[in-house]
């Protein structure tokens, strides 16, 4: 078995973990980034193609959460994490729900102004942008549609850069902090999955871990002062589950259900890229967007709907695939069972939940129509094409639990931090409750799914994670 | 991947050309692997348990081809997770045959 020694361990190279790395490489600590995935050219494949599930995809896209409705899910499994395969879409996490996580889980130093302050270092290191020109067409139907209702809706910054040949690059993780992690030292092994951390009382010691590829079932041990474990909502809790590590941890999975619409238009439209409106008029608790619209993705879109859809398919370009999404009263739970590898994630969508997300699909319908769409397929089995406003109506008791077609992007919640201990897993600043020097810093840590693309809170909160320990431990 | 999965598989695809319904099996295959284990261990139940109906349907001189009506009788089947069986297989071949590049892949 290999060995080394680090002073810091960092778990995960996602929009957590990178940022942990890099910030505490860059104040001269001795950093080694482990990554189950494997360290690919972000240029490699094309943003969400077959080749992109194959290659950056944890299980090749194919994760569900066990309940009544199951529920797919996605998660990025390689160097930069979710950050490779999301949409880029950059929101600050809102004021006025840091402050009621701050009231509800007494989380300390929270208060808007002080993590304003951290998201404007993380800006200071990633490219948030707004699209230099009009939006595309497929983006602007939102707009068209929201306005025809009187809806409010706004343009998302992304965390793009734009060549000067107008090229748009998304500025994920192994093209940002990753390099930078890197060039101030930080180590980075990729293709190599933690097993299970080694406990010594109350503090971890190591980690034990089997390498993924090159000779696989390569065992390595890690040594390390510290141990960040940033591996997303899902693997973090399963791997402190592994390790003995059990208390408040895997509880309390909140993600955003949702349910797509394929919208069919009279001309072809852009298919390149993610609309980047969204409908804002019922946020927080629901919002209206666009999704990658491939053909692959409107084929699927259209499939399931259960109509028949070959007609649209060979007009496909004519279509986009738009979705609706809630902030959901319901949750899930992360669990490790032993002898497998991957943990059982199981969400329970409450009948409110199920509500809101039908008011949620119709009030989309309602949209797509007002901006001109001609025919609508829902991603609900039976609920029949739409192609007049009026045959919304059949919407309102078409999605039930059993035939929508769920699925979400969105994970959190499953070490929720604070001081309120009876809720959290983790104090106000990511260290597990119990462990001297075990800190969880990414998605797992917010107490709720946000309503908005979780990134920016992520890469906000493990930053001001990060200078805290900073603080604490060099004073 | 089951003998009955690649029937299923090979009743779904559409394209004619064989190198190209290989190469979308191949996919399957690959996706099926990738699976958390838990999960694939339902779908292997399952695909035991429906795969009694076409041997059967042999048995008795009939054909035990998977046909298109055996897949869209599953697909509006009363039992939900025999209609999520029938998706799952439905949205991979779909989605491998729209998106494979036109030389396939492993």
């Amino acid at each position: 078995m290999t060995e080394i020694s680090t002073e810091v361990l960092v778990i995960g190279s996602g929009a957590g973990g990178a940022v942990t790395a890099s910030r505490l490489a860059r104040a001269g600590c001795d950093v080694v980034v482990v990554e189950e995935g494997p360290w690919l050219d972000a240029d490699d494949v094309e943003p969400f193609s077959l080749e992109e599930m194959v290659a950056k995809y944890r299980h090749r896209g194919l994760s569900a959460a066990l309940g009544s409705p199951g529920i797919a899910f996605a998660e990025g499994r390689c160097v930069g994490g979710s950050t490779e395969i999301n949409s880029g879409l950059y929101r600050r996490l809102p004021a006025d729900l840091a402050e009621e996580w701050r009231t509800a889980y007494r989380i300390s130093d929270f208060d808007a102004s002080s993590l304003d302050h951290f998201a404007d270092l993380v800006e200071l290191d990633v490219s948030v942008t707004s699209l230099p020109g009009p939006a595309p067409e497929s983006s602007e139907i939102l707009a068209r549609g929201a306005a025809a209702l009187g809806w409010r809706e706004v343009e998302f910054s992304r965390v793009f850069r734009y060549e000067q040949s107008g090229r748009g690059v998304k500025q994920t993780m192994s093209r940002t902090f990753v390099p930078r992690a890197v060039e101030a030292g930080a180590q980075i092994i990729p293709d190599c999955r933690v097993d299970r951390l080694l406990r010594d009382g109350d503090r971890i010691v190591g980690a034990r871990c089997t390498r993924t590829a090159g000779p696989a079932g390569e065992q390595l041990l890690i040594r390390a002062e510290h141990v960040f474990v940033c591996a997303g909502a899902i693997q973090s809790p399963a791997l402190l589950q592994r390790s003995g590590i059990r208390s408040r941890i895997g509880r309390g999975l909140k993600f955003h259900p949702t349910v797509k619409v394929a919208a069919r238009f009279t001309r072809a439209l852009d298919h390149e890229e993610v609309p980047v409106h969204r409908v804002t008029e019922f946020s927080p608790y629901l919002t209206i967007g666009g999704s990658a619209s491939r053909r692959g993705h409107v084929a699927l879109a259209l499939a399931d709907s259960s109509a028949d859809y070959q007609d649209a398919l060979e007009h496909w370009t004519d279509v986009v695939v738009y979705y609706a999404a809630i902030r959901s009263e319901g949750s899930g739970r992360v669990l490790a069972i032993p002898g497998l590898k991957a943990p059982l994630v199981t969400y329970s969508m409450t009948d409110a939940d199920m509500s809101r997300l039908t008011r949620g699909v119709v009030h989309l319908g309602e949209l797509l129509f007002a901006a001109g769409a001609v025919e609508l397929y829902p991603g609900i089995a039976g609920a029949g094409i739409a192609r007049d406003p009026r045959d919304l109506v059949a919407w309102w008791d078409a999605l039930d639990r059993t035939r929508g077609d769920l699925l979400t992007v969105h994970l959190t919640s499953t070490i929720r931090m604070g001081e309120e201990r009876a809720l959290t897993g983790a104090d106000s600043f990511g260290r597990v409750w119990g462990y001297r020097n075990l800190r969880v810093n990414d998605a797992a840590l917010l107490p709720d799914a946000p309503g908005v693309n979780p990134q920016a809170a992520i890469m906000t909160i493990a930053t001001r994670n990060a200078e805290e320990f900073l603080a604490v431990s060099r004073g | 991947m089951l003998g009955f999965e690649r029937r299923v598989v090979e009743g779904l695809a559409t394209t004619p050309d064989p190198a190209r319904r290989e190469a979308i099996v191949g996919y399957v295959d690959g996706a099926l692997q990738a699976m958390p284990q838990h999960l694939r261990a339902g779908v292997v139940a399952e695909s035991l348990l429906l795969g009694v109906f076409p041997t059967l349907r042999g048995t008795m001189g009939r054909s035990s081809v998977i046909t298109r009506d055996d897949l869209e009788r599953w697909n509006r089947s009363r039992i939900g997770v025999v209609r999520q069986y029938a998706r799952l297989f439905g949205s991979l071949v779909l989605f491998a045959d729209e998106e494979l590049p036109a030389e396939g892949m492993t």
